[in-house]
């Protein structure tokens, strides 16, 4: 050691054993999930694929297969990325090996327990966050553990800067920290059941904030973390650019909070909203390139490695999609596209061009890349690696191209008019999806081959291991001086970038809230400050973003741009609707123009959500021509606004029903159509839901059920829910009279009367003239 | 693989991260305009359909469109109908309609289903016989009891198709049908 430099060498010994489990689960788990997608897909074009059992419905096992690929595959697959990349661009072992044990073992036991509940129909029915509140704060849990050992390693590091992969690392830590929470905020009602606080339309757009934003920041700023580190030691070649990085990666994290309304367009949402969804998403495309072109740009001068390494070609391809998918979703975002295409297959395919395409082929790029050096051996087969991506590659694109010609289809079908009236009525509603089936079919074997592709990478991985030993890195390192930071304070704060964002978001503010005079006031400062960031940036070029130099020093006031960078467009879009939240039309008398559900319909509703019927029917018509005839008038904001959680939505298997109450269909025809669809509707791909008329509804909770939503904000009274059992069986008894009279016969408990009362009540919501706007 | 926009190829910074260095590269101009023309873009955009009102928004085009469409409207009088049934092509333009929406709940042949849609093909009529009642009855529906208002969905002119085939089912008695309900109807 030398006292006059006071620097001290050291030998450290990496965490790999960690990382070594996380690749083992995400390899499994991914297996495991993507077979369930399989099986998910075969009973789309044949619905006996079930094999009569609920808990293989589709409607139960759609929610497994997203959760298992998102959280099970990809989420094992990113946190072996960050251990091993960490603690090798930090110079330091991971702070706690019992904090990451607790980390990669927690994580396993969630994912169990998501298995298990999820087919049981245990679930929230949020779109990837259908874990109810008891798996919630385990998983939140965890999160923290994650985040703790992340950060204190940050501080225990022995390398001055931190390299953009950690910023993407932090970047993620922190987003999906809050989004989890947020979304998942609830009220428990039983051990197994909750009702989140937010209704309505407010539920939407949380939901979905979240919903784009685990995208963002679950399947893609990890996995450009996990780019820049792997790319570049796979290519053997530098970065392309550092201030590429830089300039995509703060436009990315604070662009893409915004663009989660892109969900919900021609919905009942607030129009600013919708705009802000679609404009955000479009400014989006450019920052998300930047991350693909650092990275193909990086391969310059290793093109032709790209022939012989199967890594490279996964990363090469993994980009590529990436790019596709990016340009993809910006497109679906604009307004008159996503008429077209949302609700359809479209979706399906976007996002498996994402989910196949990035993150599965990254995820193999990465693993063929790791398990060599974590067993200190040599891959067992390119050959068979090579087979796996062409393997792969061409069920993807079977895949997608299958779901681009069924999603287009099913958006022209929806809208094709004959003889002044629609083509297909919902009655032929599977005329058109027999269109969809050949379809269906091409996509459940592009499917299969991406999974055929996978086993071979097992096959290669386990030969690989058994080849060689565990082995954990090891290097040497130079242990830091703590960095004197308070001389770098005053540059931080009155950095020009900081400064301008703060200017920027004022400006943006008058002009989007200021009426017209603020509108063109705004305008022209806004003009201003565009010309002046474009001016800074093209400076900034020049003078090497010494500004960025110095919070790349400091973790933790890199962490609170982060902060403020994503909590910006959450905190725009959501405080108005929690604040305006009941703002809606009411009766003269004052009274809510929506009554809230019957203990019947609420119990109906509850069965609902558990089958998972959102998976494949929509509650939100738009306001086409076409909707109107199919499905009645446009659904208005205030008709959800007792739904805790709403059910708008995001596919349509099967036709809307937000008005099915009003379409004539009546019990008998409810009754006969779960029981077997097909004796109403031939063609139909649904599943039988028999096993609602032999199974009880708990009719004794249902009045902590209504006490729940009344503490929620639903206009129950004490007297209702005193009555709530007497109010339940009465109006079954009613159900169960009519259907006795066609000869179906039922007991008034039974799961099946409650889920009728709710179907036929949707829609019904009597708005009369002496409806008065408070908007 | 030269990009003409940038200057200054390849100069790599000098701090390296377990061996992986970076070169501080030119964001490629076609880039940088993209994202450019997205902003700017964007600003008139909320300009447009925010601030002034210039363009229409979604639920206005809606509200317009639904308009023009109240404005035509068509009407089905005993007479014209009955001058209908003499057309055979018209009556088969009205089968297929028929066995598409109706069949579910009326039967193929029109006999009927218990529980759903009463027997067509008998002269016994719940809402009516006369060809004007009968055009009501699949338009506006009678939705407490299960039929649906299908003028929504098949609009005008393939409701008044699916009448006149109604019509070309009276009184077959098919095999089978449903029992008779409603008052009788004699005429065409």
């Amino acid at each position: 050691m030398n006292e006059t430099t006071s620097l001290s060498k050291t030998r450290i010994q990496y965490d790999d054993g960690v990382v070594r489990g996380f690749v083992f689960w995400s390899i499994a788990w991914g297996l495991i999930g993507m077979l369930v997608g399989v099986l998910a897909a075969l009973q789309l074009s044949s619905a006996y694929f079930n094999f009569d059992l609920p808990w293989l419905t589709f409607s139960r096992i759609r929610p497994l297969h997203t959760n298992a690929v998102i959280f099970a595959l990809v989420g094992n697959m990113m946190f072996a990325g960050v251990y091993y990349s960490t603690q090798r661009l930090l110079k330091t072992r991971m702070a706690s090996d019992l904090l990451s044990k607790i980390h990669l073992w927690g994580w396993q036991l969630i994912i169990v327990g998501a298995a298990i509940t999820l087919p049981l129909g245990i679930t929230q029915s949020k779109e990837y966050a259908e874990l109810e509140w008891f798996l919630d704060i385990p998983v939140a849990l965890v999160w923290v553990v994650f985040a703790w050992n992340f950060f204190w390693t940050i501080k225990r590091r022995n390398e001055r800067n931190l390299y953009v992969a950690i910023w993407f690392y932090i970047s993620t830590i922190i987003t999906i920290a809050v989004l989890y929470i947020v979304n998942n905020l609830a009220l428990p009602v039983t051990g197994t059941k909750s009702y989140g606080i937010f209704a309505g339309a407010q539920d939407a757009l949380t939901q979905w904030w979240y919903g784009h934003n685990a995208v963002a920041f679950f399947l893609t700023t990890p996995i450009l973390g996990i780019m820049y580190y792997f790319l570049p030691k796979a290519a053997g070649r530098p970065v392309y650019s550092y201030r590429l990085s830089i300039i995509h990666f703060w436009a990315l994290v604070f662009i893409y909070i915004w663009a989660g309304p892109h969900h919900l367009l021609y919905t009942a949402l607030p129009d600013w909203a919708q705009s802000l969804g679609m404009l955000f998403s479009l400014m989006l495309w450019a920052p998300s390139w930047g991350g693909m072109l650092n990275g193909l740009l990086t391969l310059r001068g290793a093109w032709h490695k790209v022939r012989t390494d199967p890594v490279l070609k996964f990363f090469v391809a993994g980009v590529t999609f990436y790019g596709m998918a990016t340009f993809e979703g910006p497109l679906l975002s604009i307004k008159s596209v996503n008429a077209l295409g949302h609700y359809t297959d479209w979706i399906i395919g976007h996002v498996h061009s994402g989910a196949l395409g990035w993150n599965g082929f990254m995820a193999a790029g990465m693993f063929y890349w790791m398990v060599p050096r974590l067993f200190g051996t040599q891959l067992w087969s390119r050959t068979l690696a090579d087979w796996h991506f062409w393997i792969g590659t061409f069920g993807i694109l079977l895949y997608v191209v299958a779901m681009w010609v069924s999603g287009i289809s099913q958006g022209l079908l929806w809208a094709e008019m004959e003889d002044g009236g629609l083509k297909y009525t919902n009655a032929a509603w599977a005329e058109m999806l027999e269109k969809s089936r050949i379809m269906y079919m091409m996509r459940t074997v592009g499917g299969a081959l991406f999974v055929v592709g996978w086993v071979m990478m097992v096959v290669n991985l386990w030969k690989t291991m058994r080849s060689g030993n565990k082995v954990d890195g090891e290097a040497d390192v130079v242990v830091m001086k703590p960095e004197p930071a308070a001389a770098s304070t005053g540059k931080l704060v009155f950095g020009t970038p900081f400064v301008m964002t703060v200017l920027g978001l004022l400006i943006a503010y008058m002009f989007a809230g200021g009426g017209l005079w603020g509108g063109v006031m705004g305008f022209v400062l806004l003009v201003g400050f565009c010309v002046a960031v474009a001016v800074q940036v093209k400076r900034a070029a020049e003078s090497k973003f010494r500004w960025h130099d110095v919070i790349e020093r400091r973790p933790l006031a890199f962490t609170v741009l982060v902060v403020l960078a994503v909590v910006a467009g959450g905190v725009v879009e959501l405080v108005p609707g929690i604040v305006l939240q009941k703002n809606v039309p009411l009766t003269t008398s004052g009274a809510y123009a929506v009554a809230p559900y019957t203990p019947l319909e609420l119990e109906g509703r509850d069965i609902y959500v558990s089958e998972g019927c959102y998976v494949c029917h929509s509650q939100m018509i738009r306001p086409f021509r076409e909707e109107k005839m199919r499905y009645g008038d446009p659904s208005r904001i205030e008709e959800s606004m007792w739904d805790h959680p709403f059910q708008w939505g995001s596919k349509r298997t099967g036709p809307d029903l937000a008005r099915e109450g009003l379409s004539g269909n009546n019990a008998s025809w409810h009754y006969l159509h779960m029981i077997d669809p097909r004796s109403v509707r031939p063609k139909s791909n649904m599943p039988s839901y028999h096993w609602l008329a032999d199974e009880d509804v708990y009719v004794d909770g249902t009045p902590d059920k209504i006490k729940a939503m009344k503490a929620l904000g639903v206009p129950y009274d004490k007297a209702r829910i005193a009555g709530a059992i007497v109010e339940y069986r009465e109006q079954a008894a009613k159900i169960v009279a009519d259907l006795a009279v066609d000869g179906h016969e039922i007991e008034s408990d039974r799961k099946l009367v409650a889920l009728i009362a709710y179907l036929m009540r949707l829609g019904k919501n009597e708005l009369g003239a002496q409806v008065v706007d408070r908007r | 693989m030269t990009d003409p926009s940038i200057t200054n190829v390849d100069v790599e910074r000098e701090h390296s991260f377990d061996g992986i260095t970076e070169f501080d590269n030119h964001l490629p101009n076609w880039w940088l305009w993209s994202f450019y023309l997205a902003c700017i873009f964007s600003v008139f955009y909320w300009g447009a359909y925010h601030i002034t009102g210039f363009a229409a928004l979604p639920t206005e085009v809606y509200e317009a469109d639904q308009a023009a469409l109240a404005a035509q409207s068509t009407d089905a009088d005993d007479e014209t109908l009955r001058a209908l049934l003499a057309d055979p092509n018209y009556i088969a333009s009205g089968k297929k309609i028929f066995d598409i929406n109706c069949a579910s709940c009326h039967r193929n042949d029109g006999g009927g289903m218990p529980g759903l849609g009463p027997n067509l093909t008998d002269k016994f009529w719940l809402h009516g016989g006369e060809p004007a009642s009968i055009y009501t009855t699949v338009t506006k529906g009678v939705i407490e009891k299960g039929m649906v208002a299908w003028e929504s969905q098949l609009g005008a002119s393939k409701c008044r198709k699916a009448t006149v085939y109604v019509m070309s089912l009276r009184n077959k008695n098919v095999a089978n049908g449903r029992e008779a309900q409603g008052e009788p109807y004699a005429g065409q």
